[in-house]
């Protein structure tokens, strides 16, 4: 999508998300998980945003705060230059007609003794939007919409194949007409053959629907796939956000250099050492000083131990934080077409 | 020619289930010979990992091969004791698991479950096991191996439980080593690490591994061979280059085509169109034929036989 006209449809600031560990008979809170710690990013209208990230980086959080469904500590998101903290509840409500969701998987997402046509009727009915005839006409063209055939109505979701569920859920999220759908993990547990199938349902919808998805997944081709933008969390913060393309062949983050580059590529061809990065994931409940990635990065200096890098757009539309982003160093972790003889 | 470590003919698995039995594996062959390393491909219910666990002899109580061969060293693995088997696996045969968390013992901690096979298999005392396991840890990159020998697997990180896994598997220097999806549950720059490391372990050592997965990404890393399963059955084998640029069963290109690339954006992914097929309820003639797109009438009548198109390249389908 080259012509996007930047219409931000939703805006993070400053968002922080930390859940307290309480231990003991009197529940006392003696630490804290930092989930999110400090995200500020834009989402335009009719774009896919990707966000990216290994376990704990905080990025599934991010998405519930975004629909709504987690308080934040601190900080604001706005959806359509509101703000979803100082809605009333009756607003709160309505915009979450708007703000929908597709789950990782899509058997404990869906209630086993509701039957297809109950479960894809069921936000229009709690909505009040639909009942008696129109609510099955309303359910019969989303049914269709996501390509589940007429007959299936009165099924169970045990009698579905993985792929077949994921079209359910995808159908009710988008029984109340929404303008943003969070995707958590939408493809991750699905085989190749049908993950191919629901990426291909996901775009066919955004054209069809004029949805904005925010495409939170912790598989990278998938993403690269889907995606228009992409940012990379790591320890509940942004290290890097950018366009699709320059994430992939200009990363400036060490962090996303190395994650870009792990990426097993499938074909044998292009067997290659991996760059790779020392260490485990630190737990965010006591993120390292400075620099969180500072203990697994090759480049860290006393520097990144002290001080916060703050997260900056230094090309333009391209954010980085880092102190010493790989700025005029070959980055590019993809084969050039010439390499494959 | 090397000699061939393990050889599996017309293998055959089936399930007891209430509605009487359902066979998972159809007929499978191959080998694996010294020092290789076989991928086997395949999406879920293709029979990769009932495969795996048949030759380990570790099917669920109401699983039973009920046909074929299954020849370790010479050695035919289905007339066995149970005694006898144990004496192979872990010992010659070892293997990996996805999900180590689930595989490892939470009430024992580590040590005690590195020296249980040194004990049981080499006769090993208590402290010679104990040099022999912190050793191994070592050998997989463990940090402090000393002090890991005494925590429990949930005081480990995953990628750390992977590799005290595979120290376990490689403790007593097996012939062969199955690893099952052994980076699918791991973070992407863990998996490179673990990946890295059964590099270093397969240049170093001259043990065969069968590595099963979904993902072939992971097997344009490690594979030197390959068999593609389908509904229970092997539908192409080709040497890992070949299959790469070569593949031929509509069902191997399907599956290529449907990984979004990297390196290579397309507009629309190629989608293989339908499902897997239930195993209570498979087509006759070709399994592949109602998702494929080449397929018609004859198709259906007939069910095409594992066809060799050159010494190490065969293929499962009339059309190509």
């Amino acid at each position: 999508m080259n012509v996007i006209e930047k219409n931000i449809i939703m805006e993070v600031e400053d968002l922080k998300k930390h859940f307290d560990i309480s231990k003991g008979f009197i529940k006392k809170v003696n630490s804290k998980v930092r989930a999110v710690d400090g995200l500020n990013f834009q989402v335009y209208k009719g774009e896919t945003l990707g966000i990216v990230g290994e376990s704990g980086c905080g990025k599934s959080t991010t998405g519930q705060l975004m629909l709504g469904l987690l308080d934040a500590t601190e900080g604001h998101i706005y959806f359509q230059d509101r703000d979803l903290a100082e809605m009333t509840q009756e607003e709160l409500r309505l915009a979450r007609r708007d703000l929908q969701v597709i789950f990782q998987d899509p058997y404990s997402s869906l209630n086993p003794r509701m039957t297809v046509e109950e479960l894809i009727g069921e936000p229009l009915i709690v909505h009040g939007i639909a009942k008696g005839e129109e609510l099955k006409k309303q359910v019969l063209d989303l049914m269709n919409l996501v390509g589940l055939q007429k007959h299936q109505m009165t099924r169970f979701p045990h009698e579905f194949s993985g792929g077949q569920r994921q079209r359910i859920g995808i159908a009710r999220a988008l029984a109340l007409k929404p303008k943003v759908i969070v995707c958590d993990e939408a493809v991750s547990a699905l085989d190749v053959s049908i993950q191919a199938q629901i990426l291909n349902l996901l775009k066919k919808l955004q054209k069809e629907l004029d949805l904005t998805y925010i495409f939170i997944a912790h598989g990278l081709p998938a993403v690269r796939h889907i995606s228009d933008r992409i940012g990379v969390m790591y320890l509940g913060k942004m290290v890097e956000m950018a366009d699709r393309d320059e994430i992939f062949h200009h990363p400036l983050h060490p962090y996303t250099h190395a994650l870009l580059d792990s990426v097993p590529i499938p074909d044998p061809r292009l067997r290659k050492e991996h760059l790779l990065i020392e260490g485990e994931i630190p737990s965010p409940t006591n993120p390292p000083s400075g620099c969180a990635f500072h203990p697994r990065c090759p480049f860290a200096t006393e520097h990144c131990k002290k001080v916060t890098p703050e997260y900056r757009e230094i090309l333009p539309e391209h954010y980085v934080a880092c102190h010493y982003p790989l700025v005029d160093k070959d980055t590019d972790v993809l084969p050039h077409s010439s390499d494959k003889a | 020619m090397t000699k061939n470590l393990l050889e599996i003919e017309d293998l055959k698995v089936r399930f007891k289930t209430e509605d009487g039995y359902i066979s998972t594996v159809n007929g499978v062959s191959f080998s694996v010979k010294q020092g290789e390393t076989l991928a086997i491909v395949g999406e879920s219910g293709s029979g990769k990992s009932v495969t795996s666990l048949a030759l380990m002899g570790i099917l669920p109580a109401n699983g039973e091969i009920y046909d074929g061969k299954v020849t370790f060293e010479d050695k035919n693995l289905r007339t066995l004791s149970k005694k006898e088997y144990r004496k192979i696996r872990g010992n010659e045969i070892s293997m990996i698991f996805q999900e180590p968390m689930t595989a490892l013992n939470p009430v024992f901690n580590i040590g005690y479950q590195l020296r249980e096979t040194l004990i049981l298999h080499y006769d090993m005392t208590k402290e010679q096991a104990n040099k022999k396991g912190i050793e191994m840890l070592e050998t997989v990159g463990i940090p402090d191996a000393d002090k890991v020998m005494g925590r429990f697997p949930h005081q480990l990180s995953g990628g750390m439980r992977q590799r005290v896994m595979i120290a376990m598997a490689l403790s007593c220097n097996p012939k062969l080593l199955i690893a099952d999806e052994p980076t699918t549950a791991l973070d992407v720059t863990i998996q490179a690490q673990i990946l890295t490391l059964m590099r270093n372990i397969k240049e170093k050592s001259n043990t065969s591994t069968i590595i099963i997965t979904h993902d072939l990404g992971v097997v344009a890393e490690l594979a030197d061979r390959v068999i593609v399963m389908y509904a229970g059955e092997v539908v192409e084998e080709a040497p890992i280059y070949e299959l790469f640029e070569n593949p031929l069963h509509p069902y191997t290109k399907g599956l290529m085509a449907s990984i979004p690339k990297v390196h290579d954006v397309v507009d629309e992914l190629y989608s293989i169109e339908g499902t897997v097929p239930n195993p209570s309820n498979m087509p006759s003639g070709c399994k592949f034929y109602p998702r494929c797109p080449l397929g018609n009438i004859e198709c259906t009548k007939i069910h095409p036989p594992l066809e060799y198109i050159s010494a190490d390249h065969a293929k499962r389908c009339i059309k190509v």
